[in-house]
């Protein structure tokens, strides 16, 4: 396997506050790496930094070769950035707002068609498509969203708590696009504090606290290593 | 450029909501409401208007005065009988809004040049204009009479001489000056003229900055409370288009809602004032004003024009560094204040004051908020100031770009997200 991001000595301050305090990962082409943590822990701010968002105070970010101080638009054009508790744009339909995030990734109208039969396909929204966004429920908005992330199939999707506020159902489909589409060959960084959600979709997790990776491997590896039952134990043993 | 037009569309789209088309519609319909209700109470208090009247003196005098009202578009009701109360509870029950007594003996005491007291009495049943306008007829129908009995007097005391010389030895004959152009007229009604033709202006420069400013704050402040801006800034387009795009759309459909307001606003204000140009005409007023070079010419409306597009900019550049401040939709409703401020100071004070006459440090001040320019544009075009109307423009130039370097860069940075007015502890997402 490569690594499509290479993640190292990652630094971010706020003020005096140092959120990230020199963390590294990487991952790799087709993988699902999760950042697992309790809130505050800096999972947002280290998902935002490789999304663009924010700029790194110190340490390298690598996406496919590219130094994300120095080419942040390369960054943008191969990944797609899914944040907590999103919402679309309320006064368009949901089948204009998939069409106007198409044609910032398609070189052509065939491409754009692509995309947007694509998201109709994910979002399984059929005919409610057709209304317009704020007329949506959560669940229905986070499918748009998702959608929106994947439909240029992207070289890494970045989704922060994707089920996030969701029902069980909800909650189920929306796991289950993004391993349908990680199976594909999509990257996938994600961070989340439900660990079942972790333990299903992860093919490597980074325990991380107060801004320090504490560990991080393979579910099961960790597992086995902390001798614990499931990621919740991991967590509790690695934190000691 | 396609990806640009993309979000351009999509901001319009956004902004054009159908709350906006309704808001917009109703305003310019009650407005319109509003304007043609004045104008019925207008025509109202010109059309034929009852007057009862008690006349105690059966003197030519008095019947001169009575048909003196019918003259002045009086329908005079004679009141029978020679009392007084009952007169008044006689026309307290009818439609007549006036009571005119005429006393006993007033012919004969204009012959001998005795003061005698006419009596009104004004039923006040509403404070439109057509319940005060009577007793104000009646006292220049009053005021005529006295005119005309003074000349009569003095034709026949002075045979020789022209009465209204001995009233009035001494007239003026007032002539006004612009620049290097002089006319003949009065300048308090030229003034007025003039105030009366630009009063629009103002308004609609301080309506039109007003409301491209809101909806560019709004527009920022929803996309961060809807993290949509989030995830807006992550594809593959330049934050500096990001804002470009915001701040055209805002500035667009700023100025069609600011447009169909005028319409609105015209119609309403236009029942107020009633014809002002006609009348104008009329008095031969206008040809002065355009003798003097204070008319607006089609280059003066494009100077002024220009003047308030960089205004307008100004106004957005510091919309959208204001929008990057509101936590949520409803900090930006408050974060609109210190805007609306600055677009009012200079507002009232073309309206009220004379900006050249202030104190040194105010006129600095007033000088340094880029919203005044466009309103003294107005005067210094009439006036010539051409020097004036420049600095104003490369001064708000300057200013807006200074402002769109700082609103750039806010956008390029983790000050979009970060940046925040906060009156309690700062958070921390992390």
């Amino acid at each position: 396997m490569t690594a499509i991001l290479q993640v190292e000595k990652l630094r971010k301050f706020y003020g005096s506050f140092e959120a990230l305090k020199g963390i590294d990962f990487e991952v790799d082409q087709g993988e699902v790496f999760a950042l697992i943590g309790p809130n505050g822990a800096g999972k947002t701010t280290a998902l935002r930094i490789v999304a663009t968002l924010l700029s790194p105070s110190d340490g390298k970010v690598e996406f496919l070769g590219f130094d994300l101080k120095k080419n942040p638009e390369k960054f943008r054009e191969k990944i797609s950035y899914l944040p907590e508790e999103a919402g679309a744009y309320r006064n368009l339909k949901g089948i204009d707002y998939l069409k106007f995030m198409a044609r910032f990734y398609a070189a052509s109208d065939r491409d754009e068609e692509e995309f947007v039969s694509r998201a109709k396909e994910i979002s399984g929204l059929g005919s409610r498509l057709n209304e317009k966004a704020g007329t949506y429920s959560k669940g229905m908005t986070r499918k748009l969203l998702l959608a929106r992330a994947l439909m240029n199939k992207p070289a890494m999707a970045i989704l922060d708590e994707p089920t996030s506020g969701l029902d069980v159902i909800n909650a189920l489909e929306v796991r289950e696009i993004i391993k349908r589409f990680a199976r594909e060959g999509i990257s996938v960084l994600l961070s989340s504090h439900n660990m079942l959600e972790i333990e299903f979709l992860s093919d490597r997790v980074g325990l991380i606290d107060k801004g320090r990776i504490l560990d991080s491997g393979p579910p099961e590896g960790l597992k086995e290593k902390y001798k614990a039952r499931n990621l919740e134990e991991v967590f509790r043993s690695a934190l000691q | 450029m396609k990806k640009f037009l993309n979000l351009l569309l999509k901001e319009i789209r956004e902004l054009i909501t159908m709350q906006l088309l309704i808001s917009l519609l109703f305003t310019v319909f009650l407005f319109y409401f509003i304007g043609q209700m004045a104008k019925s109470e207008a025509k109202k208090a010109m059309r034929v208007q009852k007057i009862a009247v008690l006349n105690l003196d059966d003197s030519p005098f008095s019947q001169e005065l009575v048909s003196g009202l019918k003259n002045a578009n009086f329908q005079p009701q004679m009141v029978r009988g020679k009392d007084k109360e009952k007169a008044i509870e006689e026309t307290k029950m009818s439609e007549a809004n006036l009571l005119l007594v005429i006393p006993e003996g007033f012919g004969r005491s204009l012959e001998t040049l005795e003061m005698k007291e006419i009596e009104t009495y004004s039923f006040l049943r509403t404070f439109s204009l057509v319940g005060t306008r009577s007793s104000i007829i009646i006292n220049s129908v009053i005021r005529a009479l006295n005119g005309y009995l003074s000349s009569d007097f003095l034709k026949k005391k002075l045979p020789d001489f022209n009465p209204d010389q001995v009233k009035n030895p001494i007239k003026s004959k007032d002539f006004v000056i612009v620049k290097n152009r002089m006319a003949e007229g009065s300048p308090e009604k030229i003034a007025g003229f003039v105030t009366s033709q630009s009063v629009f202006v103002p308004i609609i420069l301080m309506m039109i900055i007003i409301y491209s400013a809101q909806m560019v704050i709004s527009a920022i402040a929803m996309e961060k409370q809807n993290k949509t801006l989030e995830t807006l800034l992550t594809v593959p387009i330049s934050r500096t288009a990001i804002v470009t795009a915001k701040m055209l759309a805002s500035g667009l459909v700023g100025l069609i809602s600011a447009v169909i307001y005028m319409i609105g606003f015209r119609y309403y204000i236009g029942g107020f004032m009633g014809d002002v140009s006609q009348a104008a005409e009329a008095s031969g007023l206008s040809g002065v004003v355009q003798k003097l070079g204070l008319s607006f010419s089609a280059g003066h409306f494009v100077i002024l024009g220009i003047s308030l597009f960089f205004a307008i900019l100004c106004a957005l550049a510091l919309a959208t560094i204001l929008g990057v401040l509101a936590e949520d939709y409803r900090s930006a409703q408050s974060l609109i204040m210190p805007l609306i401020f600055l677009v009012m100071i200079p507002y009232f004070l073309s309206f009220f004051s004379d900006i050249r006459t202030l104190s040194l440090p105010a006129k600095l001040l007033v000088y340094a908020i880029p919203f005044s320019h466009p309103f003294l544009t107005t005067q210094n075009l009439l006036l010539e100031n051409y020097r004036g109307v420049l600095y104003g423009i490369l001064y708000m130039i300057a200013f807006f770009v200074v402002l769109i370097v700082l609103a750039a860069r806010i956008f390029s940075t983790d000050r979009v997200l970060t940046m925040k007015l906060r009156f309690r502890r700062k958070k921390v997402l992390v």
